[in-house]
């Protein structure tokens, strides 16, 4: 009976040590790639955001490669780190209190993409809130005028497929580009209105079917944030364009 | 041969493990709005099955029958873990749609299902082709409600749009109870075909 007890415990030995092995030796050998994707995944969502409209090569991109490889099919994957070497700066300093940042914990990032020529022609922001189900992440490029969207992207939520889920859409987030969240350096009351926009709405974006709630969070969250950029950075920002 | 035959195609429509046993319900059901996330676990939980299935039959002999169950349960959570690391690493799109339900292939009760029903009692080559039908009668299921789900809910296959654009698309196939009228559908289809039935 003993030396059965004593089988049973070496053989569960045996068995935790081997698959432990086995995992770490799976996860070691992955992990660098896992990182990357990640890596690469954010990126491509700030890219999604900030919309360039030429390649790293520097060639102008027309209106519709720009959906193409923004909105739609996706970036090319050696264009990512391109445009984070050259074109893309990242900057934390003087930033809001209270906004948020994708990882928890990490200082909260705006983003400025300068054109071959050197000239500022988007700068996107982190901003996130709750949908209905779960919150959803979102990442805000604007044009210099720091009012008129450029683009967004909406991810890393569980609102419901085909209802809420349909903020990951391009036709839902193309609805977005050249609406305003702001004139003239105030703020303005951006809605995502249920059912269609009316007709030359320079604030209002067409509402999800189904999914009111995701929404109003996703016109909550981005009035928010908005206002805290708006009045800490972007106002700074204008003054020394001014200058 | 007939017999390698039986064990591969039984569960594939006699012994199907969704549509006869009812087991596997819970991932039907969340995996299927689309037939690309289906296709993905698919081949995730037939190469879990599989693997399980010769690994607890290969250990079989040895298991002390005191931790049976526990040094199953070990074996397909090690097995599921490194499925997600490997989708995580080379199909991170698929494995962010797919977020929890590949960890939760560990709680597929076809898994342990077949390590008892069958693994624990066969000779390994045997086992692994149970676990390869079993995988395959698990996934027709899936591939057949993913793909009803995604034609009518969304005019879609595989993501490439078939239906005329002004299809509005169907709300119920989109939620969670679309798929359950059509797994009770084929169910029933099922049932009527191979005259099961299960006394009340």
């Amino acid at each position: 009976m003993q030396k059965d007890d004593l089988n049973t415990i070496k053989f569960a030995g045996i068995v935790c040590l081997a698959c432990s092995m086995a995992l770490a030796g799976v996860k070691g050998s992955l992990n660098g790639i896992q990182i990357r994707n990640a890596e690469m995944d954010r990126q491509v969502n700030i890219l999604k955001a900030l919309n360039p409209s030429f390649s790293p090569d520097g060639t102008a991109l027309t209106e519709e490669q720009q959906d193409e490889y923004f909105l739609n099919a996706g970036v090319p994957k050696e264009w990512i780190p391109q445009y984070f070497d050259e074109f893309v700066t990242i900057e934390t300093e003087n930033l809001p209190e209270g906004v948020p940042s994708i990882e928890p914990g990490q200082a909260p990032e705006i983003y400025k993409l300068s054109n071959p020529e050197g000239e500022l022609v988007a700068v996107g922001f982190y901003a996130e809130g709750k949908g209905l189900w779960s919150t959803v992440k979102s990442y805000v490029g604007l044009e210099p005028d720091l009012e008129t969207i450029r683009g967004v992207t909406f991810f890393g939520h569980k609102e419901t497929p085909g209802l809420g889920g349909e903020c990951s859409k391009p036709w839902f987030q193309k609805n977005f580009q050249g609406k305003k969240l702001g004139e003239n350096g105030e703020p303005l009351p951006f809605e995502v209105v249920k059912g269609k926009a009316p007709e030359g709405a320079t604030s209002q974006v067409d509402g999800m079917s189904g999914a009111t709630i995701t929404g109003n969070g996703i016109e909550r969250f981005l009035n928010k944030i908005y206002r805290s950029y708006n009045q800490d950075v972007f106002v700074a920002m204008r003054g020394a364009t001014e200058e | 041969m007939a017999n390698v035959k039986k064990i591969v195609m039984d569960p594939l429509s006699d012994n199907n493990p969704i549509t006869v046993q009812m087991l596997g319900i819970c991932s039907a059901l969340a995996v299927t709005v689309q037939l690309k996330t289906a296709f993905t676990m698919s081949i995730a939980v037939t190469a879990v099955l599989s693997c399980s299935n010769l690994i607890i039959s290969l250990l079989r002999n040895v298991i002390p029958p005191k931790i049976r169950m526990i040094v199953e349960m070990v074996v397909i959570a090690s097995l599921v873990i490194v499925v997600d690391q490997i989708l995580q690493a080379f199909a991170y799109e698929v494995s962010k749609e797919l977020s929890v339900f590949v960890g939760l292939i560990i709680t597929n009760c076809i898994v342990m299902g077949r390590a008892e029903a069958f693994a624990m009692s066969n000779p390994p080559k045997e086992s692994f082709l149970d676990g390869v039908g079993n995988g395959l009668g698990y996934s027709a299921v899936l591939l057949t409600v993913a793909f009803l789900r995604e034609v009518i809910g969304s005019g879609t296959i595989f993501g490439l749009k078939i239906l005329p654009e002004s299809y509005p698309g169907n709300g119920l196939m989109v939620i969670a109870p679309g798929a359950f009228v059509i797994i009770g559908l084929l169910i029933w289809a099922q049932r009527t075909i191979t005259k099961k039935y299960e006394d009340a």
